[in-house]
C-alpha cells in the first residue's frame, strides 16, 4: 500500500470520529482546565480576596459599626454582608475570565484553543461556567465565614444563591468580552478599577441609599449595580432599597446582552480571528 | 496509481489587511499524502494561509475545504483533522507537560490516556518533564511539547509552520526522521519553512510564495530539473588562451579567474542533458592549448539558490509595475 492509499483510509476513519464528536467533551476539559487553573494558584484567587473582604467585615462591621445605629430594623454588621458578598462575586467572576483569555493571548496559548473544534458558544460556556464556581466560592465563603461570626444572613437563602449566580454570569462575560478586545493588561483592569469599584462603592455596600439626601438619592438608581446589591440584600436580609425583582431583571437583561455581545466577538473573530 | 480527491483544496484565496495584500488569489490543492513544502521569504503570507486553514483567521475571501469539509462551516469537522504546530513558541505555565497535553486532548475528544500521553512524550524525549512546569522547560523542549499537542488527536492533516525554526540540530534531524515516520503512517505533512535544505529534504511538492501570490508550485524534483543549473569549475596550469574563448563562444562558459573556467548548463533542456557534451569540448580544447588541468569541482544548484532566483526576479517584476 502506498502514502496515498495509507492516508486515504486515514482520512475516511478521522472523518466518521471527527462527524461524531460534537466537542461537548472537549468542552467540558476547557472548564476542567479553567477549574484546576484557579486551584492551582488558590491562595491568590479564593483565599487572598475572602481574607480582604473579610478585613472590610472587621473594620466596618465590628469597630465602626457600633457606632452606627440599626438600618431598617437591621443591625449593621448583618446589613454589609450581603454587599460584601456581590463586591467578592463581581469581581472574582470578572478576573477569572479576564485574566485567564487574556493570558492565553499573551503566551499564545489561545492558538491552541482557537484551532480546535469546540464552538464559540461552547468556549463562552466553559468559561461562564468556571467564573460561576470561583465567584460563587468566594463569595459563598465569605457568606459563611460572616455566618460563623454570627452574622444572620439566611433570610432566602434561594433568592441569594440565584443572585450570586447570575452576578457571576454577568461579570464573568463581561471579563471575557474585555479579554478579547484588549491589547493590554492595563485594558482588562480598566473596568475592575474605573467602573466596578465605584459602582460597587457608590451602590450600598457599606449604607442604604434610604440615607442619602437628594439629589443623590435619585441619582444613586441610575447605578445598575445598586440593583444587584439590593436584590442580594433582600435575599440574605429581608431588606432592599430597591424592589428585588428589578435586580433580577437587570442581570437577566444585561446576561442576554453579554451573551449576545461575547458570542459575537468569539464568532465573527473580531480582535481574536484577524 | 489511484488519484484521490485532494485533502486540502485553496481556491482564489485572498485576505487583505487595511493596504497589505497579505494573500492574493490563490488557488492550489495538497494530495493525501504527501509533504507539501510552502516557502517564501518573511511577510510573504505563509502564517497568514495556515491561519485562514486552521480557523485562526476567519474572514478572508475564497474558499478552503479540508477533506471535502469547508473550514467555516464546516470548522469542527476540519479542525479535528487537523493538527497545528504554530511558529511562535507557547506554553501554559499553570500546568505541568502531562496536564497540558490532557487538557490538549481533551479539546479533541481524546479521553485521559496515560500510556497515549507518555508514548508521545517518550517519542520526542520528554518523558522526564512529564511532571514539571512548563515554565521550566528549555525553548526546544517547549517546541517539543508543541509537536505532541498537535499529534495527539492522530491529526491526518499536519501544519507545521516553521518547525526547526530556533532548534538545535539534534532536535531539527530527529523532527526530521519522525515526519518521514509520521508520512509513512498516512499523514499528510504541510509544512512552511526558511530553511531551504529543509524542503529539499523532505517535500514531495513545493510552493513557492511571495507578498501573497503563488510564484510557482510543483514537483520537488521538477523545480530542480526545470531551474536548477549543473555546473563544472575547471582551474587549469596557465591561463586560458584567448584561441580556447574564442572557440568556445558558444558554450555556457564564465572565467571567475583567468585560470578558471566554469561551465554552467541547464539540468535538463528540449535535447536532453548537454552538460557532459559541453565538458568533453572543453577538455578537448584544453588538451589542443596543452594547458593542464589542476583541479576540477562540479556540483548543482541547491533549492535555495533557485528559490532565491525565483523571489528576486518577482520582486524585481513588481518593482517595475
Amino acid at each position: 500500500m502506498n502514502y496515498s492509499e495509507k492516508a486515504q483510509q486515514r482520512i475516511e476513519a478521522a472523518i466518521i470520529e471527527a462527524q461524531k464528536n460534537r466537542a461537548w467533551y472537549g468542552t467540558f476539559m476547557l472548564f476542567k482546565r479553567e477549574m484546576m487553573r484557579f486551584i492551582s494558584i488558590f491562595g491568590q484567587t479564593v483565599i487572598s480576596p475572602v481574607l480582604s473582604t473579610l478585613l472590610f467585615f472587621l473594620v466596618f462591621g465590628y469597630s465602626l459599626g457600633g457606632s452606627i445605629d440599626n438600618i431598617q430594623g437591621v443591625e449593621y454588621i448583618d446589613f454589609i454582608v450581603p454587599g460584601l458578598v456581590m463586591m467578592s462575586v463581581i469581581t472574582n467572576a470578572y478576573f477569572n475570565s479576564a485574566f485567564s483569555f487574556f493570558i492565553g493571548k499573551v503566551h499564545g496559548t489561545i492558538v491552541d484553543l482557537l484551532a480546535s473544534p469546540i464552538s464559540s458558544f461552547q468556549i463562552l460556556l466553559a468559561f461562564s461556567a468556571s467564573s460561576i464556581i470561583r465567584g460563587c466560592l468566594t463569595g459563598g465563603l465569605i457568606w459563611l465565614i460572616a455566618g460563623l461570626m454570627g452574622a444572620n444572613t439566611l433570610h432566602n437563602p434561594a433568592l441569594s444563591i440565584l443572585f450570586m449566580v447570575l452576578a457571576c454570569f454577568v461579570f464573568g462575560l463581561l471579563g471575557l468580552a474585555m479579554a478579547i478586545l484588549a491589547t493590554e493588561f492595563e485594558h482588562v483592569n480598566f473596568i475592575p478599577s474605573f467602573v466596578m469599584m465605584p459602582l460597587t462603592f457608590l451602590g450600598g455596600v457599606f449604607y442604604s441609599i434610604t440615607l442619602l439626601p437628594e439629589p443623590w438619592q435619585t441619582i444613586s438608581h441610575i447605578n445598575p449595580v445598586l440593583y444587584i446589591i439590593s436584590g442580594i440584600r433582600e435575599g440574605m436580609i429581608g431588606i432592599s432599597d430597591v424592589p428585588y425583582w428589578q435586580g433580577l431583571l437587570i442581570l437577566f437583561v444585561s446576561s442576554a446582552g453579554l451573551l449576545a455581545y461575547t458570542y459575537y466577538l468569539l464568532h465573527s473573530g473580531k480582535k481574536l480571528r484577524e | 496509481m489511484q488519484t484521490y480527491a485532494p485533502i486540502l483544496d485553496i481556491q482564489a484565496v485572498s485576505k487583505r489587511y487595511d493596504s497589505l495584500q497579505a494573500l492574493n488569489n490563490l488557488s492550489f490543492t495538497v494530495q493525501p499524502g504527501e509533504i507539501f513544502a510552502l516557502l517564501g521569504p518573511n511577510g510573504a503570507g505563509k502564517t497568514t494561509l495556515i491561519g485562514c486553514i486552521t480557523g485562526l483567521i476567519s474572514r478572508f475571501e475564497g474558499s478552503i475545504s479540508v477533506a471535502g469539509y469547508d473550514v467555516k462551516s464546516a470548522s469542527q469537522i476540519t479542525r479535528q483533522l487537523i493538527g497545528f504546530v504554530p511558529q511562535e513558541l507557547n506554553f501554559d505555565g499553570f500546568f505541568t507537560t502531562r496536564e497540558v497535553l490532557h487538557f490538549q486532548g481533551g479539546f479533541y475528544n481524546v479521553k485521559p490516556d496515560n500510556q497515549k500521553i507518555e508514548k508521545i512524550l517518550d517519542d520526542f524525549g520528554l518523558l522526564e518533564k512529564a511532571d514539571v512546569n512548563t515554565r521550566q522547560l528549555s525553548g526546544g523542549m517547549k517546541r517539543r511539547l508543541m509537536i505532541c499537542k498537535a499529534l495527539l488527536h492522530d491529526p491526518v492533516l499536519l501544519f507545521l509552520d516553521e518547525p526547526t525554526a530556533g532548534v538545535d540540530v539534534e532536535l531539527r534531524d530527529e523532527l526530521w526522521s519522525y515526519i518521514e515516520n509520521l508520512k509513512a503512517q498516512g499523514v499528510t505533512i504541510f509544512l512552511t519553512t526558511h530553511y531551504l535544505e529543509e524542503a529539499e529534504k523532505l517535500a514531495d511538492r513545493i510552493g513557492i510564495i511571495n507578498k501573497g501570490k503563488l510564484l510557482m508550485i510543483e514537483d520537488r524534483e521538477a523545480i530542480l530539473n526545470q531551474f536548477g543549473r549543473r555546473w563544472n569549475l575547471i582551474t587549469t596550469r596557465n591561463p586560458v588562451s584567448d584561441r580556447f574563448k574564442t572557440a568556445m563562444q558558444s558554450c555556457p562558459i564564465t572565467y571567475p579567474e583567468a585560470n578558471q573556467i566554469k561551465l554552467s548548463s541547464p539540468e535538463l533542456d528540449d535535447c536532453g542533458d548537454h552538460s557532459l557534451a559541453n565538458l568533453q569540448t572543453v577538455l578537448d580544447e584544453l588538451k589542443a592549448d596543452n594547458n593542464e588541468i589542476i583541479h576540477i569541482d562540479g556540483g548543482r544548484s541547491s533549492l535555495e539558490s533557485i528559490f532565491k532566483e525565483i523571489v528576486s526576479a518577482d520582486s524585481q517584476d513588481s518593482a517595475m509595475l
